[in-house]
């Protein structure tokens, strides 16, 4: 079942069905299994009313003779007592029955929905989510993204077992019901059933109001826990002020608005409720009086009545559930419109046909010259990022990027590896448009080192070979030591077998960039992108990192983002960005004695960083005192 | 000030282990019960109330079965049209006192419910707002509440649902048993012997399940945190060419989530036929033996027709207390942790007769302080040293050399294990800590904003101070337009549902913050990370303003603090290894004098 069998102009409610029709083998069993039910139950409920007929006219002649079902009368010879025993013994034999078929039943159900629905949709919603590309992870938060995985799928599941397996099951159940109880008795049946309509549309508008109303606790509670979460947080600062008393008083608000939301529910809810149970129950005073009634005229045997009781019983929880049918159906056309925004989510940037395999065998090695013509960039839906930049960096040599926040300098680096496509112009490497490259080896020959590093739960080896997971131990150990991690990923406890907390938290800041240093040069990259891996650095632990970048860079053409002057050093050549675009280019020298953005800033830095040997500026030093 | 991350100890793997072997169900314990009874003390009418309405709904469920069995073995039987008449009549009548009971036995258990759980809330918040520091440093205080808020939770079901629920359920299993055993002995041994079998039953399959849904709300989270980590690291899986690896990775743990679940559903996909084969057999039973005993005029037809209803109601209340009584056993171990992190004592307290401060000059002294946060394990010793009012003193040193610790053992965060540390002459131990707290400001590594907006923020240095006031504040420190300058100006919402502003914004808002206190005492943590370089000028502006005529002392990342700095102190191992002004310690020629050489040497490049 893959997503383009499915054609994506149906509306949801048309793919949820041809969904369903992908498994109707399997449901067609369930659906089975549910008349085998159906007819035992009912068999089971006549044999106890038969049984007390059978009792009633032997004790009293007078009394109706029992009905036989289906003509099946037993010889007159056979005793009352006898004719007990062979009931009893039937509703035994057909009680044993039900309960393996109901057994047979849930796990045939069970299977349609964890074994195969769930993780089926799961890994197809899971293998599209890898391979989207970034703009769909920046319009969509990750909390969002996540559930599509987890409670969409479970709601566009919910589709298929549900509301077709349930609803056909119920519809076939109604039916049989009614057509069970108008055997008996026509009118009995209308009047019994007369009050059932009024709990299907209480039902309906106290879930459409309560809808709303639990939505509100939820958003309130999460604002409370949210407000003791954050207040643990930030623990320090309210007690460096001695503003506890404050801040109980800010979540003792937050706390009563739970508290006063939940009343409105728990008067409607137990109000609610308790109707539902009565007007339930006014079907057997109906069937009391005027079943009663009936009997009493000889119309009805008392067995049918004890029969009739039980089936209103279970008629009543079939309403039930069509309601709770109806709620499905709403949820789970909501999951299966953002599970099917995933599925049919256009793959933006992928390899082209016919895409040029750099650096295989056979093909032209690559030497990593990167050239950008003209390339302007804007993300979907926002202003320019970048426009009319043009540069070139020569194989093997490094380029520096310098500017403010929001100057552009990400958004350059991550038109390289096609993070994003150009809004126009060209990026080339080796004279060859990105663009007509094969993108999982363009993607493997740049290594990418970001500000803030994210390392993955596993071991310190496996997050070395991210990029080539099976690797020898021996070049993982060798990438190691270009990043110049080897000596303290020894010194862990377990040695490259340590496993890393979430995030990498039981390293220090300059472990997980050394170590990011190291899953980029894994890989042997010809092109190093590293952006501004020193900067959530103290001074002393960046000189560390820097000593490995130098080493990663040796011999690989490196574009870098920079704002220390400690990195910029590293750099051939600099680029000045400001608002998208290049103000300024040349080497350390050539920028110095142009007296621009690029001298400024680096006389700046003499007072703001740690770069001494710069005069501070005096002006700055006049406010000190 | 702040723990950083990487100052955060390595053994977080270990600890969560320990706390996913956290019990999630205790056997019944008296002194809980008792202690959760006493938190509906404030409610004691509502209690009350609830208590009657319970042994009410226990006569009225099983008496409507018995009505509407004798009903129907009595005038319908006997086709007596009053008595069928009087009987519905009589049937409508209860039914509706029923109802009627049922909506406040209902209502009011949710109310006490909740009452009680927003007291629990409310205690352990203000309790953990009562601890001190070093309570938070060795607790994981984001799992403790998380934890704490689920055990909450399976506290409200057991004070609004199991205890009443569970009344009910018995109280009407007595009173079926009653009428049984009134109408037929023998039968009613029948289904006496019965019950244990079912209850076995019961208890087995919901011990199984409850064991089923902890594997499976684990492997749930698993999975979650697999995604979790996939959507996070996008940049890093698509840029490494990982997404088929991962991919199937991913299909692997789904199946086996599949299995798991699939597990839990065929524990409950038992249990429902185990419960109707047993209403199945108690009738086969009993039209045999009943039927035999009809026969042979030992029993009434009615008892027949009355036991087929009684014994249903009878046998429903199995599987309900089976579920409650699994309920109160998760109650139970959230209750007891609970009550034992509201049990927490504190290490310390202000001592009972410890003085306010008056206004504070500013002279600080520390005078062979040690300290250590665990015994035998020493973070600082053998400090001293005096900063006269006004002066500006500069922490420097290397993760973890106990720069952080000396100012947070001036804050009166934590208490010095030896020597003193005075301010103005007076011993911090003989002090009330509010009164310092008032004249003491603190901003830390990370910045941190509660959600609300910029102007709530500031306002927390000063909470009765007006909006002018603020601005003033903003003024002194140079910094107006960068705060205007934010979408709604001081209106701004920050926090969690606001925007996101910059690292350099944040320090700004702390530093006004600090300002708008107007202490006599700031202490200061650096940054590490860098802002880019416009920005981090009027930071360093703004700060310099603030330390001005303040006694302070700064946790230094940057070289111009510390250039700046009266008394400079170089920190290694919990000691001071060189003091004096940064002119002084470069020509010492120390220690200091060598770091200073490789920051130079490092920038020598560039020059």
């Amino acid at each position: 079942m893959s997503s383009s069998r499915v054609p994506s102009r149906l509306s949801p409610l048309a793919r949820l069905l041809v969904l369903t029709w992908q498994y109707r083998a399997a449901c067609l069993k369930v659906f089975v299994l549910q008349v085998l039910l159906l007819a035992l139950g009912l068999g089971g409920l006549s044999l106890t009313g038969l049984s007390v007929d059978v009792l009633r006219h032997a004790l009293d002649a007078s009394a109706p003779a029992p009905r036989w079902p289906l003509g099946l009368a037993p010889p007159a010879e056979l005793g009352t007592t006898e004719q007990l025993y062979g009931i009893g013994a039937l509703v035994l034999v057909m009680g044993a029955a039900y309960a393996l078929l109901s057994y047979a039943h849930a796990i045939q159900n069970g299977r349609i929905q964890h074994l195969r629905l769930v993780p089926e949709l799961r890994a197809q919603v899971f293998d599209k989510l890898q391979r989207l590309s970034f703009p769909f992870y920046d319009q969509n938060g990750s909390a969002s993204i996540i559930n599509r995985v987890t409670s969409d799928v479970q709601a566009a599941r919910s589709f298929v077992d549900g509301v077709m397996l349930q609803g056909g099951i119920l519809i076939l159940t109604l039916a049989v019901y009614a057509v069970f109880m108008l055997r008996a008795d026509v009118g009995l049946t209308l009047a019994c059933l007369g009050a059932t309509p009024l709990i299907w549309l209480l039902t309906r508008r106290f879930s459409a109001w309560a809808q709303d109303a639990y939505q509100r606790t939820r958003d309130l509670v999460d604002e409370m826990v949210l407000t003791m979460s954050e207040g643990i947080h930030g623990i320090q600062v309210t007690k460096v002020f001695g503003r506890e008393r404050e801040e109980l008083a800010r979540f003792d608000a937050k706390n009563q608005a739970v508290v006063l939301q939940q009343q409105d529910i728990f008067h409607k809810a137990s109000v609610f409720t308790a109707a539902v149970h009565f007007i339930s129950q006014l079907n057997i005073v109906v069937l009391l009086g005027y079943g009663g009634y009936l009997v009493a005229k000889g119309r009805l045997t008392l067995g049918d009545l004890i029969v009739f009781a039980n089936l209103l019983t279970q008629f009543a929880a079939q309403i039930a559930a069509m309601a709770r049918i109806v709620n499905t159906l709403q949820q789970s056309l909501a999951g299966a419109r953002r599970v099917f925004d995933v599925l049919d989510a256009p793959i933006d940037i992928q390899s082209p046909d016919g895409a040029l395999k750099l650096g295989d065998s056979g093909a032209p090695a690559l030497s990593g010259a990167v050239r950008f013509e003209n390339v302007a960039f804007s993300y979907p839906g926002g202003a320019a990022a970048l426009g009319g930049v043009s540069f070139e960096v020569p194989a093997g040599s490094c380029l520096a990027i310098l500017g403010a926040t929001g100057a552009g300098k990400t958004t350059l680096l991550s038109l390289i590896p096609r993070f994003y496509d150009v809004s126009a112009g060209r990026v080339l490497i080796d004279g060859h448009d990105v663009r007509t490259l094969d993108l999982d080896g363009l993607r493997r020959r740049v290594g990418v080192v970001f500000q803030q590093t994210l390392l993955f739960k596993q071991t310190v080896a496996e997050n070395i070979a991210f990029g080539h997971p099976n690797a020898a131990r021996a070049d993982v150990e060798r990438a190691a030591r270009i990043a110049g991690a080897h000596e303290f990923i020894e010194a862990l406890p377990e040695g490259y077998d340590t496993w890393l907390a979430e995030e990498g938290m039981n390293l220090s800041g300059g472990q997980r960039q050394r170590l990011a240093l190291a899953r980029a040069v894994f890989v042997d990259p010809r092109i190093m992108i590293l952006d501004d891996p020193t900067t959530a650095l103290d001074p002393r632990t960046e000189g560390e990192v820097l000593g490995a970048m130098r080493r990663v860079m040796h011999g690989r053409t490196t574009l870098m983002v920079a704002n220390r002057l400690s990195t910029l050093r590293f750099a051939d050549r600099i680029i000045v960005l400001e608002h998208g675009q290049i103000i300024e280019q040349g080497t350390h020298r050539e920028l110095m004695a142009k007296d621009g953005l690029y001298a400024r800033t680096a006389r700046l830095q003499g007072i703001a960083d740690a770069a001494v040997g710069l005069e501070p500026a005096p002006g700055l030093r006049e406010s000190w005192v | 000030m702040s723990t950083k991350p990487s100052a955060r100890p390595p053994a977080r793997g270990r600890k969560r282990h320990s706390e996913a072997g956290e019990i999630a169900q205790r056997p019944l314990d008296f002194s809980i019960i008792r202690r959760l009874y006493a938190c509906t003390r404030p409610y004691v009418r509502l209690r009350t109330t609830l208590l009657v309405l319970v042994v009410l709904r226990s006569l009225q469920l099983p008496t409507i079965a018995w009505l509407t069995a004798r009903v129907i073995s009595g005038p319908i039987a006997a086709h007596d049209a009053y008595g069928i008449a009087l009987g519905a009549l009589a049937f409508l009548g209860w039914m509706g006192f029923t109802a009627y009971c049922f909506v406040y036995r209902s209502r009011l258990a949710l109310q006490l419910g909740e009452a009680v759980v927003s007291d629990l809330r409310h205690q352990i918040y203000a309790h953990l707002l009562r601890l001190p520091m070093s309570f938070f440093k060795r607790t994981e205080v984001g799992r403790l509440l998380g934890r704490v808020i689920h055990d909450v939770d399976s506290v409200r079901i057991g004070v609004q649902d199991v205890f009443f629920v569970s009344v009910v359920q018995c109280g009407s299993m007595l009173v079926s048993a009653a009428l049984m055993a009134y109408y037929d002995w023998p039968l009613f041994l029948v289904v006496l012997a019965m019950a244990p079998g079912l209850w076995a039953a019961t208890r087995y399959f919901k011990r199984k399940t409850s064991v089923a849904y902890r594997e499976r709300s684990e492997s749930f989270a698993r999975v979650t945190a697999a995604l979790t980590e996939s959507v996070n690291g996008i940049r890093e899986i698509q840029s490494f060419a990982r997404e088929g690896h991962n991919a199937r990775a991913f299909a692997k743990q789904i199946d086996q989530h599949a299995q798991i679940n699939m597990y839990s559903h065929r524990l409950g996909a038992m249990f429902q036929p185990v419960l109707s084969f047993n209403g199945q057999l108690f009738l086969a039973l009993l039209l045999v033996l009943g039927g035999y005993q009809v026969m042979g005029g030992g029993v009434q037809l009615d008892a027949l027709i009355q036991f087929l209803f009684l014994s249903t109601s009878f046998f429903a209340g199995i599987p309900i207390i089976g579920d409650q009584y699994n309920q109160a056993l998760t109650a139970m171990a959230g209750a007891e942790r609970v009550f034992r992190l509201l049990d927490t004592r504190p290490d310390w307290e202000d001592a009972p007769g410890a003085s306010d401060f008056g206004r504070i000059q500013g002279r600080v002294e520390l005078a062979d302080v040690a300290f250590e946060y665990e015994p035998g394990r020493a973070v600082l010793s053998g400090i001293s040293f005096v900063a006269e009012p006004g002066q500006a003193v500069a922490l420097v040193g290397h993760t973890g050399s106990g720069k952080s610790t000396i100012a947070n053992l001036i804050a009166k965060l934590y208490l010095a294990s030896a020597g003193s540390v005075r301010i103005d002459g007076e011993d911090l131990v003989d002090k009330t800590s509010e009164s310092l707290h008032r004249q003491i400001a603190c901003v830390t590594q990370q910045n941190f904003l509660f959600s609300g907006t910029v102007l709530d923020n500031i306002r927390l240095g000063r909470p009765q101070a007006s909006r002018e006031e603020v601005l003033h504040a903003l003024e002194r420190l140079g910094v107006t337009d960068i705060i205007l300058s934010l979408p709604a100006g001081l209106d701004s919402k920050v926090g969690e549902r606001g925007v996101g502003l910059s690292l350099g914004q944040r320090q700004i808002v702390c530093f006004a913050r600090a300002m708008l206190a107007d202490p006599r005492v700031v202490i200061l943590d650096e940054a590490t990370s860098s802002v880019d370089s416009v920005t981090e000028a009027r930071v360093q502006q703004a700060l310099f303003r603030l330390l001005a005529g303040r006694t302070s002392f700064v946790v230094a990342h940057r070289l111009s603090t510390i250039v700046h700095a009266d008394l400079v102190l170089v920190l290694e191992h919990g000691s001071i290894i060189e003091r004096g002004t940064h002119a002084e310690l470069l020509e010492r020629g120390g220690v200091y004098a060598q770091l200073y050489r490789e920051f130079v040497s490092a920038q020598a490049l560039v020059a």
